[in-house]
């Protein structure tokens, strides 16, 4: 809205021209010839935003909201909320039980700060948010209706929960619902139905209470261990006006827990005392300074760094000479776990064989889940419960501080033997890109290698999982930067890459990074309408997808049940195919706007078909190449 | 592409884990030139390896891209057959209630085909790789 026009002009001018739209035919000259209505009498109770208060009015009369063209709604009062927190986006999909919310967003917070991200499904939009936290560390605020949004979101929020990701999620609702739609969407105890894979949930059933809450959903959201959280807000509640206006309390975002010092010395002693010391990270990287933290530790005592795979962030640059587990015949005698959610085989293991696991994480700070993402009991020799990146300065000092100089030379030596084991091993992993380098459909390697030479000269980042083309991505592409990789799902449901790719994206574009995602023709398939997203808000990112027509991993997995009850193989395949007909996925990309090239089935056309499209990703659209790929 | 993570990804890293310390190992010891020639048709077998067991999801179409590589095959035509009936490994699926003349053609058609991996520092993308990767610090 320009600036120039009143809002409450506006307003009164906008409801006259809606009322003017109801009258039907029939009455139409008795509307003409009718007075104006006269000025809405707004409530002076100073709790007219309670909520009671708001239910007991909307029993008794109209409900004011029809009518309303002077005074403050409570939604823009939610709005300063909202804009105090700093949320520079808000995906969300549209629904009644938060129009006042969405009103509010639109109009008096004039689409900025939070911006509207429109989604054409729930999960893609917390899925988005998902992503665009770990690249911009911070979350993104998500609204959705009563009941249906949320459920439809429930599956990317635990994704996030698995995976120890912020999100900050409102939910609409009735506290008094009419009629047959409005019913369902509202419930007694909302946050009931997704409480056991969110950190926090709460519902504000006053205008402080919002306030209040909103600025505590944030800061738990964000302490560590981070995890998403869900704020119901009832529509009686956004729809009624502000008289008396609360107070909105300052955010404070508590500094996150360090490690108590005597056990950080003694994690310090034990590291510096071991013959082979291991470091493995999961969740760690709040922040672009664990990345320098971690290379600074690994680099004091010569370690080698094991990112554990899948469920990690993977926060430790992938050519480094301490990328690794030490090499052929490295048995570490002791292993330092930070932020690895699950060390109980590990503990286990060195129990066995008289070696020492420690754990830093904020793990230990955990209340407890009815999800079993937190593993069996680790029986470690020494825990930390505190933040791993917050430890890191004082732990590293330590351990200078207990270097002495016989022990620095063993570690020097030792540095330089892991270093070349770990380069040697890498080579080896490199040149393995060979095998079917011509083949069609294309391997998984050759896929990633054109990628990798064309953008070679540009600040990419890989914004999807790579649990599908297994560790290619970090053996030919050097993860140099915090922001190169942005980590998997979580959770291990498919997905998520998808729409979080493009919330990784989002958040890249402001620094003028490159985005590309390697998607499954799967994971795809789950929420396609998140590249009409990418469209409409021109989110530069180069979608790849890995199209190998099936769910393959449960193709073998069933053709090893076949075997096991010795009921022939060749049934395998059904249920697990996504071919006969063979989707096209670029023509699904240009349905949606997008520019888009495939499916390419033979390598030699794969570098023509990135450059085109990433041409086209440079000037700041979103683009996908559907590549027919080899199974893994 | 796995749909049920937490089942897939765990029982196809077993399958490449294992098989690919199980199976390669074996299969290089013994130059596939001392094998005598397969008994099966290979063209069925090429129907049988991407159709109807449709062994590429572990292997790649071509027996090279997967885990493990079946290409160059080394192991003879009955210790193939007493393998894939009975694995030595967890992640590999029995077919033992394959006929024996779908096995021999799958053998055939692996051992027809032709290994297409060319030496790295032919390959420029890949040399490139290696260079980069020997000069990062």
């Amino acid at each position: 809205m320009a600036d120039s026009i009143d809002r409450r002009d506006f307003f009164k001018g906008a409801a006259l021209g809606a009322a003017g739209l109801v009258v039907t035919a029939e009455k139409a000259a008795d509307a003409v010839a009718a007075p104006a209505a006269p000025p809405v009498t707004l409530p002076t109770d100073p709790h007219v935003h309670d909520l009671a208060y708001a239910q007991a009015q909307s029993t008794v009369t109209t409900p004011p909201t029809r009518v309303t063209t002077q005074g403050r709604p409570a939604s823009d009062f939610m709005v300063d909320v909202l804009k105090k927190i700093g949320f520079e986006y808000a995906a969300i999909n549209p629904g009644s039980t938060f129009q006042g919310l969405h009103e509010s967003l639109i109009n008096y917070g004039k689409n900025t700060a939070p911006e509207l991200l429109t989604c054409l499904h729930e999960e893609a939009a917390v899925a988005m948010a998902h992503g665009y936290a770990k690249a911009a560390g911070k979350p993104m605020l998500v609204a959705v209706h009563g009941t249906v949004g949320l459920l439809h979101s429930s599956m990317a929020l635990f994704q996030a929960w698995a995976d120890r990701v912020p999100v900050v999620l409102i939910v609409g609702h009735h506290r008094n619902p009419s009629g047959v739609i409005n019913r369902p969407h509202s419930a007694q105890d909302m946050g009931l139905l997704v409480r056991s894979f969110v950190k926090f949930d709460d519902e504000a059933t006053n205008l402080e209470r919002f306030a209040e809450a909103a600025m505590r959903a944030y800061k738990i959201a964000m302490t560590p261990p981070m995890g998403p959280v869900v704020l119901t807000v009832a529509a009686e509640l956004q729809e009624s006006m502000v008289t008396n206006e609360p107070r909105i309390p300052e955010l404070v975002v508590p500094a996150p827990p360090q490690g108590e010092s005597a056990a950080v010395r003694e994690a310090a002693r034990l590291l510096v005392a071991s013959e082979n010391p291991l470091i493995q990270i999961a969740k760690l990287g709040r922040t672009p300074k664990a990345w320098d933290l971690l290379i600074e530790l690994a680099e004091t005592l010569q370690a080698p760094v094991d990112t554990l795979g899948y469920s990690s962030w993977q926060k430790f640059p992938s050519w480094h000479p301490l990328y690794g587990t030490g090499g052929r015949g490295y048995t570490p005698d002791v292993t330092l776990g930070l932020e690895v959610t699950d060390m109980s085989a590990q503990a286990r293991a060195a129990r066995a064989s008289n070696r020492k696991t420690i754990s830093i994480s904020a793990e230990h700070l955990f209340q407890g889940s009815n999800i079993h993402d937190y593993g069996r009991y680790a029986d470690v020799d020494l825990a930390i419960a505190a933040d791993a990146e917050a430890t890191l300065p004082s732990l590293i000092e330590e351990v200078r501080r207990q270097i002495t100089p016989a022990r620095k030379s063993a570690i020097e030596a030792r540095g330089q033997r892991v270093a070349a084991a770990h380069k040697a091993g890498q080579l080896d992993g490199i040149r393995e890109a060979k095998y079917g380098w011509d083949a069609s459909p294309v391997s998984v390697p050759r896929l990633i290698a054109e990628l990798g030479d064309q953008i070679a000269k540009d600040d990419w980042a890989i914004v999807s999982g790579h649990q599908f083309t297994g560790d290619w991505q970090r053996r030919l592409l050097n993860h140099d930067k915090p922001y190169r990789y942005n980590g998997d799902c979580g959770g291990f449901g498919i997905g998520y890459d998808t729409p979080a790719s493009v919330g990784g994206a989002l958040a890249h574009k402001k620094n003028g990074r490159l985005s590309v995602a390697i998607v499954g023709d799967g994971d795809l398939n789950y929420s396609p309408g998140v590249l009409w997203t990418a469209a409409h808000h021109k989110i530069p990112l180069l979608f790849i997808v890995h199209n190998n027509r099936a769910y393959h991993a449960e193709v073998m997995i069933i053709q090893r049940m076949c075997g096991v009850r010795g009921r022939g193989n060749e049934n395998a395949h059904i249920g697990n195919v996504i071919a006969d007909p063979d989707p096209n996925y670029a023509q699904l990309a240009k349905a949606y706007g997008m520019y888009s090239e495939g499916p390419i089935e033979h390598p030699k056309d794969l570098a023509g078909a990135y450059q085109r499209a990433l041409a086209k990703v440079r000037a700041g659209e979103p683009a996908l190449i559907d590549v027919v790929s080899q199974p893994r | 592409m796995s749909k049920v993570y937490g089942v897939g990804i765990k029982v196809s890293v077993v399958l490449v884990a294992l098989l690919t310390s199980a199976w390669p190992a074996a299969a290089q010891s013994q130059a596939p030139t001392a094998l005598a020639a397969p008994t099966g048709d290979a063209q069925r077998g090429k129907v049988v390896f991407e159709t109807t067991l449709r062994c590429f999801a572990c292997h790649g179409y071509d027996g090279q891209t997967g885990s493990p590589r079946l290409v160059p095959m080394a192991r003879s035509e009955d210790i193939f057959l007493a393998y894939v009936r009975k694995p030595a490994t967890q992640g590999m699926p029995s077919f033992a209630a394959v006929s024996e003349q779908q096995l021999r053609d799958a053998y055939a058609y692996i051992r027809s085909i032709p290994q297409a991996a060319p030496a790295p520092d032919s390959v420029p993308l890949i040399k490139g790789i290696l260079d980069r990767r020997t000069k990062a610090k």
